[in-house]
């Protein structure tokens, strides 16, 4: 027995990584379609964008970079998607200064293509990226054209028609804030104090927890926590627009429903691992006690 | 009147007083630091003193602290600017003294250089930075796609790699403390996904009961993400904003002058 308990213990770490590799790419390549419930935090933030009523304002802040992607897109792409299909309009801008703008930009051409009757600087704008989150984001609060002056194109924020009516954040319905690090926190902790605006938070799994006394406190109108909160989300609107439920399960585009089969199998490899690693040590330790018994 | 008088006053303190500082300082080398505490007082006071009055000159559209805020959004500028000139300083000298790893830091400032050269002429040339006139993509957005995003997304994948082998090598149950957290930390993330579903996807007759067990397994998750979890979070966040909100009143009275290089004050 102890033989084998050390050579577990030793293992070739290189197994553990073959295992990770095929868990995560098996159920991409071939996706499962896991079932998804959903959370009280994920519905609140659907229900809140779904009680707005067509000409409202949605800004999406793209707080994020190419690395929690897979996470952040979907949840992007779902609240963009949902706005669009809803005739609000959405402003977006990006301040993550690692890629935050690339990704923007990605996302935006993507759901965008999706609703050619959608027209850039009518139903949709982009601010483009603005270094400083905390102080632009304060800026925003008094003055948008202060903090920025034209969009993405530079053509000046005065002569784009949908941004007539939102001089400030106080003209913006919610601010939808999907983000890595702490960029999120600065929303809840400077925009929303200055300003009044509600804030929706769509953070990373790891992140997710700071915001949960946020969410507690009632600083916060929803939450998409993670990738789980992302695949909650494409759910709720599936449920509630047969197109867009059409689009999820038949577009090849990676979402985050199938990102959830991934992410089960690798959560129960990790658990297996840690009950497989914890059995071992105990064994190993049980051998250790009874060897200096004796 | 209100207006230009918020105006005139950002312009004492902020350019005047300034001038006036490092003109003492050359001749009384003692009041080097007076110039920038009086700066970095007025500059904290301002912000706090226009949430509590609201005058025009304070707390208006075009008042001292949105033209506070405004500076603040330049000053990182130039703060973004300051990594630039870190970066190339100690990746020239990196090279230059061939220390270990020298030829990734030409790398680094290849990637630098030409990626900033590219973004920088499509700017001044009005063409754009990352689209052109026509919608097609820049030079620059070729870079960030083809090179940047992925390599960003790449280290960060290796992450689940490293977290399986820990998890199979360190997160043992060696103490009560750590087998709670063990505990915690296997419910969570067997909470957080279709588990139960998964294990019993093979056995037909068993998913009704996996789906029932997994959503009360959901429903333990989120109460400790949300009661346990939210509680902790929320002490250290008040614990976090009272050590700002003290650290801020020092700086603010130039009790603490390490920002300056001073030394840590009294």
């Amino acid at each position: 027995m102890a033989p084998f308990v050390d050579r577990l213990l030793n293992l070739d770490r290189r197994w553990l990584f073959l295992l990770v590799f095929a868990g995560v790419a098996v159920p991409i390549i071939m996706p499962m379609g896991l079932p998804v419930t959903t959370t009280a935090s994920t519905r609140s933030a659907f229900e809140y964008i779904e009680a707005l009523k067509p000409g409202d304002c949605v800004l999406i802040s793209y707080d994020y970079g190419p690395s929690s992607a897979p996470e952040n897109d979907p949840m992007a792409e779902g609240i963009m998607r949902q706005c669009f299909m809803k005739r609000i309009r959405v402003v977006i801008c990006a301040l993550y200064a690692l890629g935050g703008l690339q990704l923007a930009n990605n996302s935006l051409a993507k759901v965008s293509a999706e609703f050619p009757n959608l027209k850039y600087g009518v139903d949709y704008v982009n601010l483009g990226f603005k270094d400083g989150p905390a102080a632009v984001m304060k800026r925003m609060g008094d003055d948008i054209v202060g903090a920025f002056p034209t969009d993405v194109r530079g053509t000046p924020l005065a002569q784009i028609p949908m941004m007539k009516g939102v001089r400030s954040l106080r003209q913006v319905s919610v601010v939808v804030t999907v983000a890595t690090g702490l960029i999120g926190e600065y929303w809840i902790t400077q925009a929303h104090p200055q300003s009044g605006v509600p804030i929706i938070v769509g953070p990373t799994a790891v992140g997710a927890p700071k915001y949960y006394a946020y969410l507690n406190a009632g600083q916060l109108v929803g939450m998409l926590s993670g990738m789980k909160g992302a695949a909650e989300y494409e759910k709720l609107l599936a449920g509630r627009y047969p197109e867009l439920g059409r689009f999820y399960k038949t577009t090849h585009a990676f979402t985050a429903t199938k990102g959830m089969d991934a992410q089960t199998v690798i959560h129960f490899i990790i658990i297996l691992f840690i009950l497989i690693g914890n059995a071992a040590y105990m064994s190993q330790r049980a051998a250790r006690r009874k060897a200096a018994a004796r | 009147m209100n207006f230009e008088f918020g105006r005139v006053a950002l312009v004492v303190l902020f350019a005047l007083l300034p001038i006036v500082g490092i003109a003492l300082g050359f001749f009384v080398p003692a009041l080097r630091a007076r110039g920038p505490l009086v700066v970095g007082f007025f500059a904290g006071i301002i912000p706090i003193l226009s949430l509590y009055i609201p005058k025009r000159f304070l707390s208006g559209e075009t008042g001292m602290r949105p033209r506070l805020d405004q500076w603040l959004i330049i000053v990182y500028g130039f703060a973004l600017l300051l990594g630039i000139v870190n970066v190339i300083q100690n990746g020239t000298r990196k090279i230059s003294r061939r220390e270990s790893g020298w030829p990734y830091s030409i790398v680094l400032l290849t990637g630098l250089i030409v990626t900033g050269a590219l973004g920088i002429w499509g700017a001044v040339s009005g063409q754009g930075i990352t689209t052109l006139p026509d919608g097609s993509g820049t030079p620059f957005k070729w870079i960030a796609d083809h090179f940047f995003l992925p390599l960003q997304a790449t280290i960060f994948a290796l992450l689940a790699f490293f977290m399986a082998s820990a998890a199979f090598r360190a997160f043992r149950a060696r103490n009560t403390e750590a087998t709670i957290l063990l505990v915690a930390g296997i419910l969570v993330m067997a909470g957080r996904v279709p588990l139960l579903e998964f294990l019993a996807a093979p056995f037909p007759p068993l998913q009704p009961a996996a789906a029932g067990a997994s959503q009360a397994l959901g429903k333990l998750t989120e109460w400790i993400m949300q009661t346990p979890n939210g509680a902790a979070q929320s002490g250290i966040i008040i614990g976090a904003a009272l050590g700002a909100a003290s650290m801020a009143i020092r700086v603010i009275l130039g009790i603490e002058k390490g920002y300056l290089g001073l030394g840590g004050g009294e």
